[in-house]
C-alpha cells in the first residue's frame, strides 16, 4: 500500500462526514458558565476552609473556662435546665462565681474559674455516679491580686458536715441563717500563724448538699504561693455562697 | 473578553471545526467523540484566546491542542477500558450512491479500520502527515517532539498499517494492492 493510496483512504474515510451543528456562541456560553461555575466553586473552597481553619482556631485562642460560656452568654440566670450536661452546668456556677467575684472585688485580675464534677480525691477528681443524691463538683476560682496569682478553693458535695468539728480549731465561727432553710457558716483559722491563715464559708442545704468555699494563705491549686494573709476574706466568701444568681444544687 | 476579541474567536471557530473534526474523527474513528475533541479543544483556545490571538498559525496551534486533547482523554481510564474489535466493519450497500464503487468503499474502510489498530502517536503521525499534509517540522512541532522521532514514528507507523492492512486483506480474501 502506498503513501497515496493512504493518503486516498483517509480522504475517503471522513468522505460520509455527518453534517455538523456547530454553533460558536452557544461554545462561548458554555466556556462563560464553566468559568463561573469554577469561581463559584473556588468561592466555596475559600469559605468551607475559612469556616474550618476558624472552627479550629477559635477555642484554641479563648481562655479554657470560656469555652462553655459561648453558649450560655445572654442567659441572666445561672439556673440548670434538665437537659444540661453536668458538665455545663458546674461550668456555669464557675462562670458565675468568677463574675460575682471580680465585681465584689474590682482589684483583682484574671479572675476564673475551674469545676470539675465528681470529688475531689488523692489522685485527682473521682468520677460520681450518674444519680442526682452524688451530685458532687470541686475545683478553683483563680485570681491575681497585688501580691501575685492564687486561688478560692470550692467544693459541693454531699459528706456529713458538722459545725462542732468545723469549728474546732477556728478563732472565729458564725453561723449566718437564710431564707431559703440553708444555713450558713463562716469560719477563720490562723492554723499556729499570727494572722488569718484560712478562711471558710459552708453552706449546707435541706437537700444534704454543703458547699466550701476556702481562701488560704498560699495557693492551693498548686501548693505554693505562701502570703502572709488569706487573699479574700470570709464576708466575701459568705457573699459568693449566698449569692441568688448561683444556683449551687 | 472584549467584542472584537469574541469576534475573532467567532471568526476562527467557524472557519475551522469542520476540519478540526475531520482530524479528530482520523485519530479517534468516532465521529461524537471527534466532535467532542473539536469542541474541548475550542473552549480551551477561547479561555486562552486572549493570549494566542496574536500568533501567526492559529490552525496549527489549534491541531495541536486537538492532539493533546485526544491523547490526554486516551490516558483516562473509563477510556483505556474501551476497546475495539478490530473487525472490519460490513460495507456500505454501493447502490445507494452510484458514484461509489464497492472498491472505494473497501479502501476507505480498509485504511480507517487498520488505523484504528495503530498505536496513538504513530498513528497521530500518520494523520497529521498524509492527512493534513503537514510537512516533518510542522508535524514535530504539533506533537512536542524532535523531527527525527517524527520520521521513525513515521516510518514505524506507516509498516504498522501495512502490516495490519495486509493481514486484514488476507483475512478476507483481497489482494492487497
Amino acid at each position: 500500500m502506498s503513501e497515496q493510496e493512504i493518503r486516498e483512504g483517509m480522504l475517503l474515510a471522513v468522505w460520509d462526514e455527518p453534517p455538523l451543528d456547530f454553533d460558536p456562541d452557544t461554545l462561548i456560553r458554555r466556556v462563560e458558565q464553566k468559568k463561573s461555575r469554577r469561581r463559584a466553586l473556588v468561592g466555596v473552597g475559600v469559605a468551607t476552609a475559612v469556616i474550618a481553619v476558624a472552627s479550629f482556631a477559635l477555642p484554641g485562642l479563648l481562655p479554657r473556662d470560656r469555652d462553655s460560656q459561648l453558649g450560655s452568654d445572654g442567659q441572666t440566670s445561672a439556673s440548670a435546665t434538665p437537659s444540661e450536661s453536668a458538665e455545663i452546668r458546674v461550668q456555669r456556677i464557675g462562670d458565675k462565681l468568677a463574675e460575682k467575684l471580680a465585681l465584689t472585688e474590682p482589684t483583682l485580675k484574671e479572675v476564673y474559674s475551674d469545676l470539675k464534677v465528681g470529688r475531689s480525691g488523692p489522685s485527682g477528681t473521682q468520677v460520681v455516679p450518674g444519680n442526682p443524691g452524688d451530685w458532687a463538683y470541686w475545683g478553683y476560682v483563680y485570681l491575681t491580686d497585688p501580691i501575685g496569682p492564687t486561688a478560692l478553693r470550692v467544693e459541693a458535695t454531699r459528706f456529713g458536715f458538722s459545725v462542732q468539728s468545723f469549728c474546732a480549731s477556728a478563732v472565729l465561727c458564725r453561723d449566718v441563717p437564710q431564707k431559703d432553710g440553708s444555713v450558713v457558716t463562716e469560719a477563720e483559722f490562723t492554723d499556729g500563724s499570727p494572722e488569718i491563715a484560712r478562711a471558710e464559708t459552708v453552706r449546707k442545704y435541706p437537700s444534704g448538699l454543703v458547699v466550701k468555699v476556702s481562701s488560704f494563705a498560699y495557693n492551693p491549686a498548686t501548693g505554693s504561693g505562701v502570703r502572709q494573709t488569706v487573699p479574700v476574706h470570709v464576708g466575701v466568701l459568705t457573699s459568693l455562697v449566698t449569692d441568688p444568681s448561683v444556683n449551687w444544687e | 473578553m472584549r467584542k472584537a476579541d469574541e469576534q475573532g474567536f467567532r471568526e476562527f471557530a467557524a472557519a475551522n471545526a469542520a476540519s478540526l473534526r475531520r482530524t479528530a474523527y482520523l485519530f479517534c474513528g468516532d465521529w461524537h467523540t471527534a466532535e467532542d475533541l473539536m469542541q474541548s479543544s475550542l473552549m480551551k483556545m477561547y479561555m486562552a484566546w486572549k493570549r494566542i490571538k496574536e500568533l501567526d498559525n492559529l490552525i496549527a496551534y489549534a491541531r495541536k491542542v486537538l492532539l493533546r486533547t485526544w491523547l490526554d482523554e486516551k490516558r483516562r481510564p473509563w477510556r483505556r477500558a474501551e476497546q475495539r474489535d478490530g473487525e472490519l466493519p460490513d460495507t456500505a450497500d454501493a447502490t445507494v450512491d452510484p458514484d461509489n464503487t464497492s472498491a472505494k468503499l473497501w479502501a476507505r474502510e480498509l485504511v480507517h479500520t487498520a488505523l484504528l489498530q495503530v498505536p496513538p502517536r504513530q498513528r497521530a503521525v500518520l494523520v497529521l502527515r498524509y492527512f493534513e499534509d503537514l510537512s516533518v517540522a510542522e508535524v514535530a512541532v504539533a506533537m512536542g517532539c524532535t523531527e527525527g522521532t517524527v520520521k521513525s514514528q513515521t516510518a514505524r507507523g506507516l509498516a504498522t498499517l501495512r502490516a495490519i492492512v495486509e493481514k486484514l486483506d488476507s483475512s478476507s480474501g483481497r489482494v492487497a494492492s
